[in-house]
């Protein structure tokens, strides 16, 4: 349905390029992993050199492979959709046997220079492909069983990959990622409404089978949910990070207590006080302000894509950014609704602010994705 | 969905009348389709988009308000304690009859460290070494060094050592909490407490779990949470029981006697109000080990060891003599020595003469008479009669250790066992034992079963002998105590009675010693309505203020029994009686 190829001529060319880059997200994008350095610099005491620098680093790296994702045309990416997901099935099928151990999960491939997480590059992947495919699938078709079945496995098959690591977390936000993508892909409201019906219906199998021989979760995830249900019940426990966090972000107030004066995620209070519990120092270091202003930065961020995905009438095009949108949006709001107890604990980085490379790298590049079909995307009538 | 025909044929066919090309037709509907598809499709993906923005700024409220609602908030501080306090106070305290403490727990500290985390290692092993006296610094760094993350340095420590500790200021050296268990008495019941030590430990809290005595037998009630740290009870009174144990110990250094051990017992319902062993240890401090043989501080011999019990066991054949209407206290029997029965010859201490009642058998402690009467009631009516005394099994005492003091009775139970038997010798029993039988047979003849617990109802037990039997064995003790063996045991205004003991000590190597011997007084006092059974047992005794060393009981139990009596009994609450020769000085002053 694509009609990009018939007004490729009006799409610019060569270095011109650049001028046409969505600059506004580039910035907000730049903005917030700001925010990150400066949060990194404040855990670590004042230092430079132990988390802020290297994620420095890393962004510039992955800014150059932004522009070098945006500068190639976006048919190009479409045309590589189902590669790049079968590349990402083989990673997570090989971190399955060669992984690297770490925190109790296979996870990481070593590449020497850098931790790869497949699972990270499975988010941006799988977006891509479903959006290849309903760029490709005629309209008519889009809510036939059989052309909903399609993508159904398209998204479960790396979804049961991760959950094997285990990593709830992503396997969660792949779920919600993918359904997303089909959501606005246009298929009928009815398989949604029936997914959310089954999924109701398991969670209230997972909890009456509690305590049976036949129960459907591990215990410490039992102890996660109710950790996340009442944090008092354990809080030297396994509510630990919940109550740590809730104290930092109460003590932050309205303003915080000024850069590099938070005590708890200083004193050792929190662990992972600079990967997934990051936000706990912004609050506490700058309180409400700071919050909510990184939480509008983000909302701009989504802003920007949406209206971009918008004026964009390549179907692929849209869908990819909005797609990118809703798990860039997923992202920050599952971490932010952990950390304030809002969800149970899953780990699942605050974007472009914790430190961690394979993450970064993922975002910018999809980001390069969304600045692509924003440059090549069609003109005129 | 009916679809407008591309080429309608109405216009086709007109078109054709018109001389115009069809195909401009059929292009232009095919165009009017294209654009008709886009527009739907449009509107469904701005309706989907729609729903999605609504989504999103759900989230973004709920975030924000979520933040705004935290950030308003006062921050709570988990308060350490509230939670570990569940952990560390959860084992209950041990009191006295009267309320008094005698167990409770104290939150200590233990020390561990992380090396991971540990900045200076040299330095760290250099102080700990300095505040802690027993570690060696050598040992300390190799281990920090070590390929270990986690290792215990102390198990407990004192505030002061945790401060020392603090202000070596390394982080990887910490502290977890600890209950301690306390016996804020020191060594007073010691026995009876037994001790505690950590069960299965781990950073935040350890179990105490007890070692021996009544720790080790209540300690799943003691650690029971749902008993809300109900106090356990005991029948020990903590002040007759410190009285009892400085006048023990007294007597035990004046007699020479290696261990010594008293039960001071309820007549009428079995409670031990006093358990006394020497020499005996702070279960603070509990030495390592179990009590091995009986030269252990940790040997009960009051309820673990089992002794040939002498002499005491005299009462017994004459109570059941006289309950199976045998003989009478004024029968005569013949005492005349040596008396020899087949291959084995049975002496008195000294020559009695011919003859003796049956109340002076006991009074003077006649072996021969006893024998007599032994071989008038018979083997089996006998072991019958010691069984039902308790004599065959253990104790009922709530004690690992009375479980393991199980009487030594001899296999084959022939006419020879029954006459030894029957003046306390080739049966061994504990002392525990002893006094149990000793109240039953003083009390009306209801038996008794030792206990420490206070408990709300006593049920009597079974009778054993009839309440005249018990009045004529009850004034037979009396009388020893008046005009017998042991006539050091008169309490001015206490009636003691009692029967005395003296059995040689078997010698391992066959046979029995000539000059060690275990002491036994059995008392009751007072003597004509007994409220208490009291048993002090010395353990190789040797009185040497005269020419000769004396062992016998009469010279060696029975003076410290009755010091003992002179100072519990106020303390129990018995007054002093006053017999019938002093009134005249009520009298006189009156006068």
């Amino acid at each position: 349905m694509s009609y990009l190829e018939h007004s490729v001529k009006r799409v610019p060319t060569g270095a011109r390029k650049i001028l046409y880059l969505n600059w506004p997200l580039i910035l907000l994008i730049a903005a917030v992993a700001s925010i990150g350095f400066l949060m990194l610099v404040s855990v670590a005491g004042g230092r430079v050199d132990r988390w802020a620098e290297p994620q420095m680093i890393r962004f510039v790296m992955g800014m150059v492979a932004m522009f070098i994702v945006a500068m190639v045309p976006i048919w190009f990416w479409r045309n590589m959709a189902g590669l790049a997901y079968l590349f990402s099935l083989a990673l997570l099928v090989f971190v399955e046997f060669f992984g690297v151990t770490g925190m109790g999960a296979q996870r990481w491939i070593d590449l020497g220079f850098m931790r790869l997480q497949p699972s990270e590059v499975t988010k941006i992947t799988l977006v891509m492909i479903l959006a290849a495919y309903y760029d490709w699938l005629p309209l008519n078709k889009v809510s036939h069983p059989l052309w909903v079945l399609i993508p159904v496995a398209i998204i479960l098959i790396p979804t049961a990959l991760v959950l094997k690591q285990p990593d709830l977390g992503t396997a969660i936000l792949l779920l919600a990622g993918g359904g997303i993508v089909m959501f606005l892909a246009g298929v009928s409201w009815w398989y949604f409404g029936a997914v959310a019906a089954a999924g109701v219906g398991l969670v209230s199998a997972v909890f009456a089978s509690r305590g049976t021989d036949w129960q459907l979760i591990k215990d410490y995830q039992f102890r996660r949910i109710d950790t996340f249900l009442d944090p008092a019940s354990d809080p030297l426990g396994a509510g630990y990070h919940i109550t740590q966090s809730k104290i930092a972000l109460g003590s932050g107030g309205w303003t915080g207590r000024g850069f590099m004066q938070g005590t708890q995620s200083r004193l050792n209070f929190l662990p992972e006080k600079h990967t997934d519990f990051i936000f706990t120092t912004l609050a506490e270091e700058f309180g409400f302000i700071g919050g909510i202003s990184l939480l509008i930065l983000y909302g701009l961020i989504i802003l920007f894509c949406v209206v971009s995905a918008f004026g964009n009438r390549d179907r692929f095009g849209a869908l990819l950014t909005l797609g990118i949108a809703a798990a860039f949006f997923l992202f920050f709001a599952v971490n932010m609704s952990m950390v304030m107890g809002l969800a149970p604990v899953v780990g699942v980085p605050l974007p472009l602010v914790s430190f961690g490379g394979s993450a970064m790298l993922v975002l910018l590049v999809a980001f390069g994705l969304v600045q692509s079909a924003h440059v090549h995307r069609p003109r005129g009538s | 969905m009916m679809r407008r025909p591309l080429r309608p044929l109405a216009r086709i066919l007109d078109a054709r009348a018109k001389g115009e090309n069809p195909d401009a037709i059929e292009r232009e509907n095919l165009k009017a389709r294209h654009e008709q598809e886009r527009d739907q499709l449009r509107a469904q993906a701005e309706g989907r988009l729609l729903v999605l923005a609504v989504f999103f700024l759900c989230g973004f409220a709920i975030i924000g308000l979520r933040m705004g609602h935290l950030a308003g908030s006062d921050p709570v501080e988990p308060r350490a304690a509230t939670t570990t306090a569940k952990i560390l106070a959860a084992r209950a305290d041990i009191v006295d009859r009267k309320g008094r403490i005698l167990a409770t727990n104290l939150t200590t500290h233990s020390l561990y460290a992380q090396p991971p985390q540990m900045i200076d290692k040299e330095r760290a092993a250099a102080e700990l070494a300095r505040i802690f006296p027993d570690l060696d610094a050598e040992d300390l760094h190799k281990d920090f060094n070590g390929p270990r993350k986690f290792l215990w340095i102390k198990r407990r420590i004192s505030p002061e050592q945790q401060q020392a500790v603090h202000d070596i200021g390394d982080p990887g050296l910490r502290f977890g909490p600890r209950e301690m268990r306390l016996y804020p008495n020191g060594r007073l019941a010691a026995h009876v407490l037994g001790g505690a030590k950590f069960g299965r430990e781990g950073v935040l809290s350890a179990e105490v779990v007890g070692r021996a005595g009544v720790e080790k037998a209540f300690d799943a009630e003691l650690r029971d949470p749902g008993r809300a740290r109900e106090p356990l009870r005991l029948t020990i009174d903590l002040t007759v029981q410190a009285a009892v144990e400085r006048v023990l110990a007294g007597g035990m250094r004046l007699m020479n006697a290696r261990a010594a051990s008293a039960i001071l017992m309820d007549a009428e319902t079995g409670e031990v109000v006093s358990l006394v062993s020497l020499p005996d240890f702070d279960p603070n401090e509990r030495p390592r080990g179990g009590p091995r043989d009986d030269r252990s501080p940790l040997f009960n011999h009051a309820v673990q060891g089992v002794y040939e019990l002498g002499s005491t066991f005299k009462i017994f054949t004459a109570a059941q003599a006289i309950e199976d209407g045998l003989v009478s206290p004024q029968t005569v029997i013949d005492t005349k020595g040596p008396m020899t029965w087949g291959r084995h010859r049975i002496r008195d201490f000294r020559d009695y003469g011919p003859e003796l009642t049956v109340e002076d058998v006991i009074v003077k402690s006649s072996n021969i008479g006893t024998a007599r009467m032994a071989l008038m009631i018979g083997g089996e009516g006998q072991q019958a009669f010691l069984r039902r005394l308790g004599f065959f099994e253990t104790t009922a005492l709530e004690m690992p250790e009375a479980r393991v003091a199980r009487p030594l009775i001899p296999k084959r139970w022939s006419d020879i066992v029954t006459m030894t038997a029957s003046y306390g010798h080739g049966i061994s029993a504990s002392p525990m034992h002893l006094a149990a039988a000793y109240a039953t047979v003083v009390n009306g003849g209801r038996k008794v079963e030792p206990t420490l617990v206070v408990r709300e109802v006593h049920a009597p037990g079974e009778r054993v002998i009839s309440e005249e039997t018990s009045a004529i064995i009850r004034g037979m003790m009396r009388e020893a105590v008046v005009r017998g063996t042991a006539s050091f045991g008169e309490v001015p205004g206490y009636a003691v009675g009692g029967k005395t003991g003296t059995a040689d000590k078997p010698d391992p190597r066959g046979g029995y010693y000539e000059d060690k011997v275990i002491a036994t007084f059995a008392s009751i006092f007072p003597a004509h309505n007994p409220r208490y059974v009291l048993v002090v047992t010395l353990d190789e005794p040797e009185e040497t203020s005269g020419e000769e060393p004396r062992r016998t009981a009469g010279w060696t139990a029975v003076p410290v029994a009755a010091e003992i009596i002179r100072r519990a009994a106020p303390l129990l609450g018995l007054a002093p009686e006053i017999e019938d020769g002093s009134a005249v000085g009520v009298t006189l002053a009156a006068n």
